[in-house]
């Protein structure tokens, strides 16, 4: 005969009952949080992959920020280069015009005055400062990039700056020095824009056939320096572009990790949600039963 | 004629009430814990007649021959090894989950992201004071991040080895109870009631033991039992009347190991075995985080001495110490940061220590080594998980067919009821019909 022990079903009631429940508690827990898993055990190999999943999105994010920062500095330093060929063009106007003929000395050194406030500008632009308040032009160094000390104006940065990473091992230079901006050679050798400005805005401030002679000779000078700044933007427009594809990378790459991550750890709320339904089901069921059956003791008969 | 009709009905009806009285037991012990079902055995009294008298009816009624119990020594072994293996899953998987969830919970591994994102930001400015004092920041917290950890696994090593303890005292004291539930068996009288209680105090101190370690029994017929403990091999520990002392010792990384009056011994199953290989795993974890914390530490200070802080200086330490619970961030001003190369002037944006220190924890990846040992522990955890819902699932189902055997059935007990109640009115009866008889007889000649 078999003994059905009263103790033995109850105890095994209490088991099915509890593990049902314990198992919608889950499921609900994943509908709330939408996250499947609840902690690294519940899948260790998606944990891990979770995580790894954080740790680039994480990076990324320091990238993207980096990555707007080297695009400031580059627009910055595009704009200055667009005042330095404003600069170069004017300068070169008024050489054509000192270059003339028909001018007194008066009106040649009144120009000349013109080009030295231009020297001066020219200066004050190659000293600009980044957004963080460095200077554009100097490199890596702490102070500015270069020194007027009234006749020669000394560059006193370092040969590169910095290049900023961009993600994906990527890297671009923020800004350029002043040499790749400033100094370009010329038939009589190497030269800078603010010697041929300072030469000739002291040439025409001498007067004379001198300052004819200089105007015209500064023209070729001005128009190398003109090509030198040109050939710089240019650099500089496809720094941005190089940024601005890079950042669409980033972009994609971070929808991807997106898509990733809710792959291999979010829970899906239709299978979840009919599994949790299933469950609620069996376990009324269970009780139910359990109920009935609890209340069907041989004892309840005997009256 | 040998037979007393009165005397055999009065006998049936003391049985009747002997066995309603155990099926009364029955029921009030229906949920009681280690209650084996009584059941009474009735033997029928008589004698043969003398020689000569063959054809005598020698009849003396019924008595209660024993009181049995119902168990099966089988399945009872089956339940205390079986409950044996799940305690020592269940403990070592607890272990193991409390470890799973100091490392996961204390957020290191996100923290060394946080520090490798802090380095990497101040690669885009690395002279900018706020981005060094992030990184300063980033690295106190990393820093406390792995003292929690290295705390919080002291703090399950701690809650283990106590469990242990109170278990070691607790099992010499099962065993002491066991030497005097053996006494008292020698000396109760066997079919009696005292006796079937002591058995069932007997086989329940058994399974508790069972719990801590596993235990060897051999059974004698007056039903003593002599019990050796844990494996490799197994050391005697309650013989008779005398139990021995069971005892644990802590070494230096934290483990347990144990003996028998001071033989070595391994527990083999139990809790006492999960703790001690829970206590076993805590201690390489414990030595990998350290390893993490410690090579951390040698990779950035190493980078620091080989550039120049802010203002020119010769690059000093960020961190002291070699374990994850006495790593600590020693330097306190951003400017210390070493990002130039050593030559390069006071306030350079030259970033090219700064690019050799990410390298170095690049090649480290402590972030990656730190994952690694999360998804071990976690992987373990997930595996420990699927044994221990085995394990309790063989170790349910065999004492479910323990208690199907021995625990008591209510229904089984009212149809007893029912019928040990006829028995005894049926006894009343037979008794009614002897007086009867008896006044038949008195009337004769009336």
């Amino acid at each position: 005969m078999i003994n059905l022990s009263t103790g033995a079903f109850y105890e095994r009631t209490t088991r099915q009952i509890g593990s049902l429940r314990a198992r919608a508690e889950s499921l609900q827990q994943q509908i709330g949080t939408g996250e499947r898993l609840e902690r690294s055990s519940d899948d260790p190999v998606a944990a891990a992959r979770l995580r790894m999943l954080g740790r680039t999105e994480r990076l990324a994010d320091v990238d993207s920020r980096n990555s707007q920062l080297a695009e400031a500095d580059l627009s910055l330093t595009d704009k200055t280069l667009g005042s330095v060929a404003d600069v170069i063009v004017r300068v070169r106007q008024l050489a054509v015009q000192a270059a003339s003929s028909t001018l007194s000395d008066e009106q040649r050194s009144a120009i000349g005055v013109e080009v030295a406030s231009l020297r001066e500008n020219l200066v004050v632009l190659a000293n600009s400062r980044n957004i963080a308040g460095h200077a554009l032009f100097g490199g890596q160094t702490a102070g500015a990039a270069y020194v007027d000390n009234g006749t020669t104006v000394q560059f006193v940065g370092t040969g590169n700056a910095t290049p900023l990473e961009i993600g994906e091992g990527q890297s671009v230079e923020p800004s350029l020095t002043g040499p790749e901006v400033f100094e370009f050679g010329t038939a009589s050798g190497p030269s800078d824009l603010f010697a041929v400005l300072g030469d000739l805005a002291s040439a025409l401030a001498a007067g004379g056939q001198g300052a004819i002679d200089a105007s015209s000779a500064a023209l070729a000078d001005l128009d190398a320096g003109l090509e030198k700044v040109t050939t710089a933007q240019t650099v500089v427009g496809s720094r941005l572009n190089w940024i601005d594809l890079m950042s669409e990378r980033r972009e994609n790459n971070a929808e991807r990790i997106a898509d990733e991550r809710s792959d291999v750890g979010g829970a899906d709320i239709a299978v979840t949600m009919t599994r949790l339904q299933e469950t609620l089901t069996v376990l009324e069921a269970s009780q139910a039963s359990f109920v009935r059956l609890a209340n069907l003791s041989l004892f309840s008969m005997l009256r | 004629m040998a037979s007393d009709l009165l005397s055999i009905a009065v006998s049936g009806a003391r049985a009747a009430r002997g066995a309603l009285d155990v099926t009364a037991q029955n029921i009030a012990n229906a949920s009681s814990e280690g209650y084996v079902r009584r059941s009474l055995r009735i033997e029928e009294v008589s004698a043969s007649g003398g020689a000569g008298r063959i054809g005598d009816i020698s009849l003396s009624g019924s008595r209660i021959a024993e009181i049995r119990r119902n168990a099966d020594p089988f399945l009872q072994g089956e339940v205390r090894r079986t409950s044996g293996d799940l305690e020592r899953a269940n403990v070592e998987l607890k272990g193991l989950r409390n470890m799973e969830s100091a490392l996961e919970q204390s957020g290191v591994f996100t923290s060394i992201v946080e520090f490798e994102a802090a380095l990497q930001q101040l690669a885009g400015d690395p002279v900018d004071p706020s981005r060094r004092a992030a990184v300063i920041g980033e690295a106190t917290t990393l820093a406390n991040k792995f003292n929690i950890t290295a705390s919080s696994f002291d703090a399950v090593g701690d809650g283990l080895r106590f469990e242990a303890d109170a278990q070691v005292s607790e099992a010499n004291i099962i065993g002491g109870e066991l030497a005097r539930v053996n006494l008292r068996l020698t000396r109760a009288g066997s079919g009696s009631s005292d006796r079937a209680a002591l058995l069932d105090q007997r086989d329940q101190l058994l399974e508790r033991l069972a719990g801590f370690t596993s235990v060897t029994t051999s059974f004698e017929s007056d039903g003593t039992v002599a019990v050796s403990l844990g494996t490799n091999p197994p050391r005697s520990f309650v013989q008779g009347g005398t139990s021995g002392a069971l005892t644990s010792a802590v070494a230096a990384d934290g483990t347990l190991s144990f003996a028998v009056d001071g033989q070595a011994v391994s527990p083999g199953s139990g809790s006492l075995a999960g703790a001690s290989l829970a206590l076993t795993e805590l201690a390489s974890a414990r030595t990998r985080l350290d390893t993490i914390a410690a090579g951390l530490a040698d990779a950035v200070n190493n980078a620091q001495a080989a550039g120049v802080a802010l203002d020119g200086s010769p690059g000093q330490p960020i961190f002291s110490g070699t374990t994850a619970g006495t790593l600590q961030v020693v330097m306190t001003d951003g400017e210390g940061l070493a990002t130039a190369p050593a030559g390069a002037g006071a306030g350079s944006r030259d970033d090219a220590n700064l690019s050799a220190l990410r390298q170095s924890l690049a090649s480290l990846d402590p972030a990656q080594q730190l994952s690694g040992l999360l998804f071990d522990v976690s992987s373990k955890v997930a595996g420990r998980n699927v044994t221990q819902s085995a394990l309790e699932t063989i170790a349910s189902s065999a004492r479910v067919s323990l208690e199907q055997q021995s625990g008591v059935d209510l229904d089984a007990e009212a149809a007893n009821l029912i019928r040990f109640q006829q028995a005894f009115q049926a006894s009343g009866r037979a008794m009614q019909v002897a007086s009867d008889i008896f006044d038949t007889l008195l009337g004769i000649g009336r």
